[in-house]
């Protein structure tokens, strides 16, 4: 598994994308760090992750898109499939790719914690917890673009299909209270407080998990009907 | 040892390929013949584990390719159709990638990559980004990504389509040379590399399995009648009185009249006679002048033909 964590790792900077998400991320993050922050002379660094998950839920497709649809494109999903390494793994392996690149973009956001320590005193239990939430966040996201890339081998239909069910899921609490838990984007909003929330933290955690054992379903599946 | 046991792949109410079985012994190279569509692939990607049958049993090495897919697929090396590659990576980059996907031990990667480069004569393009290179060499990588690991069988999907002569007597050169330490099975629809470099071949056509023979077998199976193929000038017909001279004609016949006014027959005569020798003098005698005269030998080409046509009626 950690061959393909490592390839793929390795693709997202041999090709744009890498640095595109995390070059694009990066800039809106510093626009709202202005707006949100620094205008206001606040040091809650925590505050421009509510943005920060506005911009994710916008640039995630970005980093999944290509994953499992590019390969079946291209036939080198044969090369994959017909080596001695399970499914599961595969999967695994190119969420955790996929995963490490938000870390990676997270780890660059800290330094705008920095900045407002030099001018103030952040919280940084508060800081980490929303990293986690974030993270949190992120990695239902990239399991959810998993899943859109291994039912289709166009990367545009990919990207579509993903960040219409994000927006989707974004505006469903807007129709009925029923669906207030469904979004994704707000079960991430306690986070910023400071508090882990156990019940959003098993929610993005089982919905993670899920995505994840339907791409591997999907893919299992088409072994048979291909 | 590769089995196959009643194998069907089915998707939805089309067959794909129905209860084909066969068996390889190690070390033979094998080749699956049939027209486009005829199963071929199917067969490959279900040996391959690519895809799994509807029904039927596959043991590779004695591992069941269903029930312990990963001990059957670390003993195959595949070159799927088409050579699919990470054009991202160098060559060297995507060797390495297949080795670690097979589990090769991480001290003697690096010398077992090196080694299949080398084999594969990839060495002076070892560091280029596989998309910059020819077709030719893209073979050579998709071949080296299927040998590293040293697996004991390789199955070669087309291995010389798209290539250029000379480099298809390379291709074809290597895969002998590797039929040595191998088992392999190739798929081709080019029948004289079939019966230069394979010792089996597998003939499949709509899904069945039409005949498992050597070249030479087959040949031999649909041994025409002797033919002999003349063109001739013959201005005043005289073709017609050499049936009556040559008792052993059964049969003449005009093939083609050609534009320089020359015609070519067939002559067809008993097994066992040849009627060359008779052909030129009796033709001198009645002032035909012969421009050609060929055998005509049963190919493989020919057994294809007549076993596929067989299969179709």
């Amino acid at each position: 598994m950690w061959a393909i964590v490592k390839k793929e790792f390795k693709s997202y900077f041999l090709s744009p994308v890498g640095y595109v998400f995390i070059g694009l991320f990066l800039v809106m993050f510093s626009i709202f760090f202005y707006t949100d922050v620094f205008y206001y002379q606040s040091t809650n660094f925590e505050y421009i992750f509510y943005s920060g998950a506005t911009i994710l839920t916008f640039i995630t497709p970005i980093l999944t898109m290509r994953t499992m649809a590019e390969e079946r494109k291209s036939g080198t999903e044969q090369l994959l499939l017909t080596s001695p390494i399970s499914i599961t793994k595969i999967v695994l392996g190119k969420f955790i790719s996929a995963t490490l690149i938000v870390v990676i973009t997270e780890l660059c956001t800290f330094m705008y914690f920095g900045i407002l320590s030099f001018f103030g005193a952040p919280h940084l239990t508060t800081a980490l917890v929303t990293l986690l939430g974030f993270l949190l966040l992120a990695m239902s996201y990239i399991s959810f673009g998993l899943l859109a890339s291994s039912i289709t081998e166009n990367q545009i239909v990919a990207g579509v299909i993903t960040i219409g069910f994000f927006i989707l899921t974004w505006f469903l609490p807007n129709f009925s209270d029923v669906f207030t838990d469904f979004s994704l984007i707000n079960l991430f909003t306690n986070f910023p407080s400071g508090q882990i929330d156990i019940a959003d933290t098993v929610t993005f955690v089982t919905f993670t998990i899920m995505c994840i054992l339907l791409t591997v379903i999907v893919m299992q599946r088409r072994k048979s009907v291909r | 040892m590769i089995e196959v046991k009643n194998v069907t792949k089915k998707y939805g109410k089309t067959v794909a390929v129905e209860d084909i079985s066969f068996s390889i012994n190690d070390g033979e190279i094998i080749g699956l013949l049939g027209p486009n569509g005829a199963g071929k692939s199917t067969t490959m990607n279900i040996l391959t584990g690519y895809i799994e049958q509807t029904s039927g049993e596959v043991t590779i090495e004695g591992y069941n390719t269903l029930k312990k897919p990963k001990k059957a697929k670390q003993q195959i090396g595949y070159m799927p159709e088409g050579v699919p590659l990470y054009t991202d990576l160098t060559v060297k980059e995507f060797v390495t990638y297949m080795a670690e996907l097979k589990h090769v031990d991480r001290k003697a990667r690096k010398d077992k990559v090196q080694k299949v480069i080398e084999q594969t004569g990839l060495k002076e393009v070892q560091n280029k980004l596989t998309r910059n290179l020819s077709r030719g060499y893209k073979q050579r990588v998709s071949m080296a990504g299927a040998l590293v690991g040293e697996p004991k069988i390789l199955i070669l999907d087309e291995p010389t389509v798209g290539l250029d002569p000379k480099q298809i007597t390379e291709i074809r050169n290597l895969i002998k040379e590797l039929g040595k330490t191998h088992t392999i099975i190739l798929s081709s629809h080019i029948l004289s590399e079939v019966s230069q470099i394979c010792n089996k071949v597998i003939i499949i056509n709509k899904g069945k399995i039409v005949a498992i023979d050597t070249p030479e077998n087959l040949e031999n199976r649909v041994n025409k009648n002797n033919c002999l193929y003349v063109t001739v000038e013959d201005t005043e017909n005289k073709i017609a009185n050499i049936k009556d001279k040559i008792k052993e004609i059964k049969n003449i016949e005009l093939v083609q009249e050609n534009e320089d006014g020359t015609k070519q027959y067939l002559i067809e005569a008993d097994k066992n006679v040849d009627l060359r020798k008779k052909v030129f003098s009796e033709f001198a005698k009645e002032n035909i002048t012969i421009f050609e005269m060929k055998k005509a030998d049963t190919t493989l080409e020919d057994a294809f033909m007549k076993l596929i046509e067989g299969g179709n009626k």
